[in-house]
Order: structure tokens, then sequence, then C-alpha cells
């Protein structure tokens, strides 16, 4: 019996390989033409020369992501706020456990050591691919998943009070995150308030100048690209992702006080 | 000159590495027990990943055809080489006193354990 379950896997993987192999030569190559939708995205996401429907950045996902659909994307942050406001609701008036972490609790010394060393390091790539959103791959949602990998690596290896301990607590992260969407919220009517006050026509969600609304965000910095809004919205977007992540993870793994009936 | 000699160094270190790997794949197959198949693995994740890594940094080093480009792949290499070499041995060793502590995986055959004696069960072994 074992020998017939293991062959029918060994041929269902080869059958399988041989399937992807026959494939990919025909349908995963993306094809030469273009639509022509495509072609807009493309020819306008960093074009000098056409001042009025450029975004300036060079990542065409991330000036579509957050400036030709921003409005979608804002929405879409609204809804993790809500999954995680909803998370809390869940787990509302439930008495957790406090306890000082001792050097007993945790992991061996070797692993403890070999975490402080990593995870600033994780902080630093997740920043670099949160804030570098608008010129490489990435972008806030993602910098703030990966920033949210230290906080479950910490409470693994160390306790699972460390992280309250250290003042890492869920009500920092509710203020951090509200404070995030807030910053989001600000960002895309930044233009338009600034409009009204000057009394020139803007839009909600604008970012550079369109014809007929001649303002614009502030672009690049002395040659360093911002790309408007796009920076902004990132940064905001990477603070409110970390510390909604952080929020549930310390929600999920903090265990609670016995209750007496 | 000095371009070859870090090219041929990091080919070198390239080999070492393939060596390893294949020493360390044997090993996983052979030995007898998890902390010692254990060990074979990390064989391979040290001497079959970071040597390599590192090796593969020395060629970018000195391949001149890579232009400003070659610094970039280095660093990168050897960062990558620096994070596999401290976080390997700590993901091993974790493994290896989480398997223990909790008497999951028994030291057999086993010449002696100092930790824990009760674990060691000697002779036998599959």
């Amino acid at each position: 019996m074992k020998r017939v379950v293991s062959l029918a896997v060994l041929v269902t993987i080869v059958l399988g390989m041989s399937l992807l192999l026959a494939l990919s030569g025909q349908s995963f190559y993306p094809s030469e033409n273009l639509r022509w939708l495509a072609i807009v995205y493309l020819n306008t996401t960093y074009n000098p020369y056409l001042p009025d429907f450029t975004v300036r950045s060079p990542e065409s996902v991330t000036a579509i992501v957050w400036d030709y659909r921003g409005l979608d994307t804002l929405y879409e942050t609204t809804v993790f706020y809500l999954a995680i406001i909803a998370g809390l609701a869940l787990g509302r008036g439930v008495k957790r456990l406090n306890q000082k972490p001792t050097d007993e609790s945790g992991l061996s010394p070797i692993v403890k050591t070999v975490t402080k060393i990593t995870g600033p390091m994780i902080l630093a790539v997740a920043a670099s691919i949160g804030l570098h959103g608008h010129l490489t791959p990435g972008g806030g949602f993602q910098g703030g998943a990966t920033a949210a990998v230290v906080p479950v690596v910490f409470i693994v290896v160390f306790s699972s009070f460390y992280l309250l301990w250290k003042g890492v607590s869920s009500q920092r992260m509710l203020t951090l995150r509200s404070a995030g969407l807030i910053g989001i919220g600000l960002t895309s009517i930044s233009l338009f308030l600034a409009g009204l006050l000057l009394g020139l026509p803007s839009y909600v969600f604008q970012n550079i100048a369109k014809a007929g609304s001649p303002l614009s965000m502030p672009y690049d910095v002395h040659g360093a690209l911002l790309s408007g809004t796009l920076w902004w919205f990132n940064l905001f977007e990477f603070l409110a992702v970390s510390s909604g992540f952080t929020l549930a993870f310390i929600i999920l793994m903090t265990p609670e006080a016995e209750e007496k009936w | 000159m000095i371009e070859e000699l870090l090219v041929y160094t990091g080919l070198g270190l390239i080999a070492l590495g393939a060596f390893a790997q294949l020493v360390s794949g044997i090993g996983v197959n052979r030995f007898r027990n998890f902390y010692l198949r254990l060990h074979a693995a990390t064989i391979g994740s040290i001497w079959g990943c970071v040597y390599p890594i590192a090796g593969a940094g020395l060629v970018a080093l000195g391949y001149k055809e890579l232009g400003p480009y070659s610094t970039f792949m280095a660093g990168a290499a050897f960062v990558t080489s620096f994070l596999v070499l401290i976080l390997s041995p700590a993901g091993s060793h974790a493994l290896a006193r989480a398997a223990h502590k909790t008497r999951q995986a028994l030291v057999e055959p086993c010449v002696h354990d100092a930790l824990d004696p009760s674990m060691c069960v000697r002779g036998g072994g599959s």
C-alpha cells in the first residue's frame, strides 16, 4: 500500500511538472500587444513632457494604487482598520495577564542575541520597502507587513509580555494606527484645502497639477523624487499597517487571566 | 591580477559549497538520530550556503563587465552570507533545544548525554 501511495505521489509530481513545462511556453508569457489602458498608464506614470497627466513616479503600480485609483485604496485601508476594530471588539472586557518577563522566559540566550541583532535589520528593510514604494516595487502595506514581523519574533523569542514591558501596549498601537489613518485622510484632502484657501480650483485626492487646477504637491526635494502625495501615503500607510498588525498579534498572543466564575 | 585572484577564490568557495551540500545530503540520509541529522543539515547551510554566497560576492567584485553594479552585488552577497551565518545556527540550536527539552527526540544511539542522561539510549538505533 505504502509503495502504491509513494508511486502515485511521484507520478503526480512528474505529470504536474511536465504539464507546467508544457503550459509555461504558451500562456504564461505576457503578450507584446498591450491594451490601450496599459499604454496610457505606462506613458504617463513618469513623463515630465506631459506635466498635466503624469504622476511623476517611475513605479507604475504605486502610481495606480495611490493616484489613479487612490480613493479605492483609501477604502481598502478603512476596511483593514475596521477588521482590526472588530478583532478588538471580540476580545473586549477580557483581562490579560501582565507578568514581568524574566531571563528564564523565552528561548536561549543564543537565539535572543541573534534576534536582537536581526530585529533592527528587519525594521530597516521594512522602512526601505515602505518609503521607496514610489521608486521601486513595494509600498506602505508591504513595508508595514514586513515591520510587523519584528513584534511576532520578539514575542516568540523573549516572552508574551516582553512587548508590553517595553511599552508597546495595544492602546499605544491603536493610537499610532489612528494617527496613520488620520494622516492618510489629511494627505488626501491637503490640496483641496489649499485650493479653498488660495481660491484656486482643486480636487480631493489631487496629486500633480491637472488641466484647470494648477495646484501640485511638491514632487521632489533637491532632485530626490517624492512623487507628491505618494510618499506621504506610503509613510502613513506604513505606520497604520505595522501598528495594526502589531495590535492584532499582541491581542492574539497575550494569554488571558483566568476568570473566576 | 587582483581581479583574477578574486574570481578564482570565489569559484573555489562555490566549488567547496557544492561539495559541502553533497556531504550534507549524504549525512542527512545516513545519520541515525535527529541531532546528528540536524548537524548534517547545518553543514549544508554554513559550508554550503555562507561560503558559496560569499564566493559569489568575490566573483562579482572581480568581474569587470558588471561595472558599478559589481559592488552592489558583492555587498548584497556579503550581507546575505552574514545573515545566514548568524541566523542558521540560531535556528538549528532552537530546534535541537526544543526537541531535547520536550523529550520529543531521544538520543539514540548514544555515547554520552551531559544535559539529561535519561534521554541517552545506548546502542540500538534504527
